[in-house]
């Protein structure tokens, strides 16, 4: 079996969940598109999710067809999306990844403040920021979308747009203009992909 | 883990069937050691001891009871552990001495749990 890529997206219960899933849409569309083999979902164990909870949503990405259809978790994130920054204060985000992951988070902060609160920052190869806030500033709080219903809202229109930017940018895994026929504001996703800070830690 | 339950003999629980922190509880206490909901915060917060006159209305306001008083050093007490930060109390305070901060400005309150919940 080719390697299968995971992708862990961190994000708020309800206040910023249609964000988060966008993240994932965004990638696991764009990279369906250019002929990969994807799965992408909300996370089953932390829902029904509660205002401010932290919540996650995962992404697949393989050459080949991923064969763990049933397991509904990413036990070994290769990348780890924070959408929203406070979260690493109060969660293990990098829990299960492999020496050399990377980290994205959304964030006017400077790096190194931000690795003070992640105690096992060592399994980190890439560390980015992004501050996706500014970029759009919206938060869609919509449910369409969600666990599996159809999205009538449209993916990315707030700031998942810019994140999903950051990640192609970071990670190459997706391509720009892939991702450009997916999300709705194209402009903040370009801006995403320019104003990323990437740190190489190793 | 065997416990003795009043009434119903003693049970015996394999610690792989054991229920994750928080879903048992002893209680009644004003901060449960076994249940944090600190991560769940964005916004702290923050009062002007100046400004407060004691009115207790954040004690009131508050849906955790997150705010108390401590008679003997006259002071607001907040508990850090269990504040989701939904701000009903700076909203609700009539003199304007609870301010919002931004949780990420300060380096305490790292509660880093292995899961949400």
């Amino acid at each position: 079996m080719a390697k299968v890529h995971e992708i862990t997206i961190w994000t708020r219960g309800v206040t910023m969940d249609k964000e988060g899933r966008d993240i994932a849409t965004a990638i696991g569309n764009a990279a369906h598109e250019e002929g990969k083999h994807v799965q992408f979902f909300d996370n089953y164990e932390d829902l029904p999710d509660r205002v401010l909870v932290t919540t996650r949503k995962y992404v697949r990405i393989s050459d080949e067809e991923i064969e763990h259809k049933y397991v509904y978790t990413n036990d070994y994130p290769e990348v780890v999306i924070i959408a929203e920054p406070t979260i690493i204060k109060g969660i293990d985000v990098l829990r299960g990844m492999s020496p050399g992951g990377t980290l994205i988070i959304n964030s006017h902060r400077d790096i190194d403040y931000l690795l003070k609160f992640i105690p096992n920052k060592d399994l980190l190869g890439t560390v980015a920021t992004l501050d996706a806030d500014a970029i759009s500033g919206i938060k869609t709080v919509d449910f369409s979308g969600s666990e599996g219903g159809v999205d009538t809202a449209g993916v990315g229109g707030g700031m998942a747009a810019a994140m999903a930017g950051a990640f192609a940018k970071v990670t190459g895994m997706v391509k720009k203009e892939t991702l450009a026929k997916i999300v709705k504001d194209v402009a903040g996703m370009e801006k995403g992909y320019a104003e990323v800070q990437v740190r190489k830690l190793r | 883990m065997s416990e003795k339950l009043p009434g119903y003999g003693t049970i015996t629980v394999p610690v792989d069937r054991a229920v994750p922190f928080g879903a048992v509880t002893p209680a009644p206490v004003l901060q449960q050691e076994l249940f944090f909901t600190s991560n769940w915060r964005i916004v702290r917060p923050v009062i002007d001891d100046e400004k407060c006159t004691r009115c207790l209305t954040c004690y009131i306001a508050c849906p955790d009871s997150c705010w108390a008083y401590n008679e003997e050093a006259d002071e607001m007490v907040w508990n850090a552990q269990f504040c989701k930060g939904c701000q009903v109390c700076i909203q609700q305070c009539p003199t304007e001495a609870l301010t919002p901060q931004a949780e990420l400005d300060f380096e305490d309150g790292v509660v880093w749990l292995e899961k949400p919940f």
